[in-house]
C-alpha cells in the first residue's frame, strides 16, 4: 500500500462520490416518502400481484408479497435493482479510470516514473476504491432506516446492518472484473463496455435462472446469485456463505488484474 | 575508463511482429551527457521506455547503476529522473500539488522543485488545465529533475520551451553534470546536441547504427571548400588525388570540392598557384546526421553538389 496514492484517489474521487451518495439519498426520500401511499394501495393490489410470474417475483424479491413490508418496497425500488445499476456504475467507472484510463491519459506514466511498485499502485488505488463503495452502502442503509423512519416504516435496522456487509461485497466482485477488463485492454471505453457487458449478463442469467433450472445451475458462476437483499433485510443475518464467494469473485478479478497490470507495457 | 551507468545488451523490443529495437547494445559512462539522434519512429522513445521499465523487453535487457530495468525498475526509478516525451500531467491539480505528490512519492525533492520551478518562472499556483504546453513541459521538467538525481533521462526535453528556458534547461543540465549526474537524452535538436552532448547514438529504423563522440563527429564533417583561381585553373592541378577530397566540380576558374579530414594537403597544393580568393564552410552536423540515414543503394548519385552555406570565414589570398 502507498499511501500517497491512496491520498491522491482519495482526493481525486470525494467529490464524485459524493454526488452518487447525495443520488442515492435523495432516491431513498423520495421512495420513502412515498412509501405510505404504497402500503395503502399494495393491500389492494397485493392480490393482483400474486398473479404475476412466480420467477418475475422472486427475480424482485418479492416471492411472499406483504403490503405492510418496508423491506420488500425496498428491495423491490432499490436494493434490488436501482441500487445495484448505481453501485455497477459508480465501480465500472472508477476501475475504467484506474489503469486504462490512466494509461490513455498518460499520467500512469509520471506515476509509474517514480520508485512505486505496480501493485501497490493498484492495492492503494483500489482501497480508495473499497472506501467509496463502502461509503455509497452506508449512505444507502442509513438513508433508508433515517427516511424509513421518518415516514413511519417498520424498519429493520438489523436486516439494514447485515445488508451493509453484502452490498459492499457485491460492489467489490462487479469491482474485481472491472479492473481485470481495465488492465486487459487498452481503451478505456472498451474496458468499460466490458464490464458493463459481463454485469448485465450475470443480471440476465440471473433473471432467467427463476424460469430455467437448466440455467439455474450455471447462475451460481455469477454474481447476482448470491445477491439475495431481501432475505438479508428480512433474516437480519449477515450472508456469510455469500460474502465470501463475492469476495473471492473479488480476489480473483483483482489478483488477475494485477498479474496483468504487472508485465503490461505502458505505452 | 569511466564507470558504466547505463547498460543495454541485446535490447529488442517487439510490438506484436512491429520492431521497435533490436539488438541495442549502449554504454553510457558516469558523468557523461550521452544524446540519442533519430528520425520519428526510429526506436528512441521505445529505447528510453525500455529503460524505465515502461515496456518488458522481448529479448536482451539493460540495467541502469547495475540494476535490471525491468526486474528492478523500482531500484532504478529510485535513482533515475525521467522526463517523458510526451509529459502528461494531472489536469486537475496545481503546479505545487504535482510538486508535493512526487516529492511524497520519492521521499525527498519538494524544496528543490520549488526552487527549480522558480528558476524556469513557472507559476505553480494554477492547475495545470490552464497551462500552455511550454508551461507543462517546464512542470514536467521540475518534476524529473528535482529529487537531484543521479542519473536524468530525458525524451525530447526542450519540446515547447521558448529559446530562454532552453538555454535555462542547459545550465541546469550542466550544472547537474558538473555535479556528476550522468544524463541521457533523445532530440531532433541537432544545435542542442552539438551543444551539451559527449557523445551521441544514432538509430535508425530500430538499430543502433553509430556512437560517437562529438570531437569526432565535428571531424568526420564534411568542408564545402571553393578555390577561384586568378587565371584558368592549372591543368595539372590533380585535386581528386588528395586524400578526403571528393566531389570535385571545375567551372571557369572556379573549383568546388568537398574535404573531410586534413586540410593542409590541399592549401599546400593550392598554394602553388595564384588564387584570388579561397573559402571554407563547415556542413552541419546535420549533414553528418543525414549521412547516417542513406541506406545502402539508396545514395543518389546524379543530386548537384549541396552549395556551401554563407562561409562562415574567409581564408583571402596573402593571409595565412
Amino acid at each position: 500500500m502507498n499511501l500517497s496514492v491512496l491520498r491522491k484517489t482519495l482526493s481525486d474521487r470525494w467529490a464524485g462520490t459524493l454526488v452518487y451518495a447525495l443520488g442515492i439519498l435523495g432516491y431513498i426520500l423520495m421512495i420513502s416518502a412515498v412509501y405510505p401511499t404504497f402500503k395503502k394501495t399494495m393491500a389492494a393490489k397485493s392480490e393482483l400481484l400474486k398473479n404475476y410470474p412466480k420467477g418475475l417475483l422472486q427475480f424482485f424479491g418479492v416471492q411472499n408479497i406483504n403490503a405492510a413490508s418496508f423491506n420488500n418496497y425496498m428491495t423491490i425500488e432499490l436494493v434490488g435493482f436501482i441500487w445495484v445499476i448505481i453501485m455497477a456504475a459508480f465501480v465500472i467507472a472508477w476501475t475504467r479510470a484506474m489503469i486504462s484510463g490512466e494509461i490513455r491519459d498518460g499520467t500512469m506514466e509520471l506515476l509509474l516514473a517514480q520508485p512505486v511498485e505496480r501493485w501497490k499502485v493498484l492495492v492503494s488505488e483500489g482501497a480508495g476504491l473499497l472506501a467509496g463503495i463502502a461509503a455509497l452502502t452506508v449512505v444507502t442503509a442509513v438513508g433508508a432506516i433515517a427516511f424509513g423512519s421518518a415516514f413511519s416504516a417498520k424498519v429493520s435496522y438489523a436486516g439494514f446492518a447485515a445488508f451493509l456487509p453484502l452490498g459492499i461485497c457485491l460492489g467489490l466482485a462487479i469491482a474485481g472484473y472491472s479492473l481485470l477488463f481495465s488492465a486487459l485492454l487498452d481503451d478505456p471505453r472498451r474496458a468499460a463496455m466490458a464490464a458493463t457487458g459481463l454485469t448485465l449478463f450475470f443480471y440476465v442469467l440471473h433473471f432467467v435462472s427463476q424460469y430455467s433450472s437448466v440455467v439455474a445451475k450455471i447462475d451460481w458462476f455469477g454474481v447476482f446469485h448470491w445477491y439475495n437483499p431481501l432475505s438479508v433485510l428480512d433474516s437480519g443475518n449477515v450472508p456469510v456463505k455469500s460474502i465470501l464467494i463475492l469476495l473471492a469473485f473479488a480476489a480473483i478479478g483483482f489478483g488477475a488484474a494485477i498479474a496483468v497490470f504487472q508485465r503490461k507495457d505502458i505505452k | 575508463m569511466p564507470e558504466t551507468i547505463i547498460s543495454t545488451s541485446s535490447l529488442t523490443k517487439y510490438y506484436g511482429k512491429v520492431l521497435g529495437v533490436k539488438d541495442l547494445d549502449l554504454v553510457v559512462g558516469s558523468g557523461e551527457v550521452f544524446g540519442f539522434l533519430g528520425p520519428n519512429g526510429a526506436g528512441k522513445t521505445t529505447t528510453i521506455r525500455l529503460l524505465m521499465g515502461m515496456l518488458k523487453p522481448t529479448t536482451g535487457g539493460g540495467t541502469i547503476l547495475g540494476l535490471d530495468t525491468w526486474s528492478q525498475s523500482v531500484g532504478v526509478k529510485r535513482q533515475v529522473g525521467y522526463l517523458p516525451g510526451d509529459a502528461r500531467l494531472y489536469r486537475s491539480l496545481k503546479g505545487e500539488e504535482h510538486i508535493r505528490y512526487i516529492a511524497a512519492l520519492n521521499g525527498t525533492g519538494e524544496k528543490t522543485g520549488l526552487e527549480l520551478a522558480s528558476r524556469l518562472d513557472l507559476d505553480i499556483s494554477r492547475r495545470v488545465a490552464g497551462y500552455s504546453r511550454g508551461m507543462g513541459q517546464k512542470l514536467a521538467i521540475v518534476l524529473a529533475l528535482m529529487k537531484t538525481p543521479p542519473v536524468i533521462i530525458m525524451d525530447e526535453p526542450t519540446n515547447g520551451l521558448d529559446p530562454l528556458t532552453q538555454r535555462e534547461l542547459y545550465e541546469i543540465l550542466n550544472e547537474r553534470r558538473s555535479g556528476g549526474a550522468t544524463i541521457l537524452f533523445s532530440s531532433h535538436n541537432l544545435p542542442e546536441v552539438e551543444r551539451i552532448c559527449d557523445r551521441v547514438g544514432i538509430i535508425r529504423q530500430g538499430e543502433l547504427v553509430a556512437t560517437e563522440r562529438m570531437e569526432n563527429l565535428r571531424a568526420m564533417r564534411l568542408r564545402n571548400v571553393e578555390i577561384i583561381f586568378e587565371g584558368a585553373i592549372p591543368g595539372d592541378l590533380d585535386l581528386e588525388s588528395l586524400p578526403g577530397v571528393s566531389e570535385v566540380e571545375r567551372m571557369g576558374n572556379r573549383a568546388q570540392l568537398k574535404l573531410r579530414g586534413d586540410i593542409n594537403p590541399l592549401l599546400r597544393l593550392v598554394a602553388r598557384h595564384d588564387v584570388a580568393d579561397f573559402t571554407v564552410s563547415h556542413a552541419s552536423l546535420e549533414d553528418v546526421f543525414i549521412e547516417f540515414y542513406e541506406l545502402p543503394g539508396e545514395k543518389k548519385e546524379d543530386e548537384p553538389a549541396v552549395k556551401p552555406p554563407l562561409p562562415p570565414r574567409s581564408l583571402r589570398r596573402g593571409k595565412s
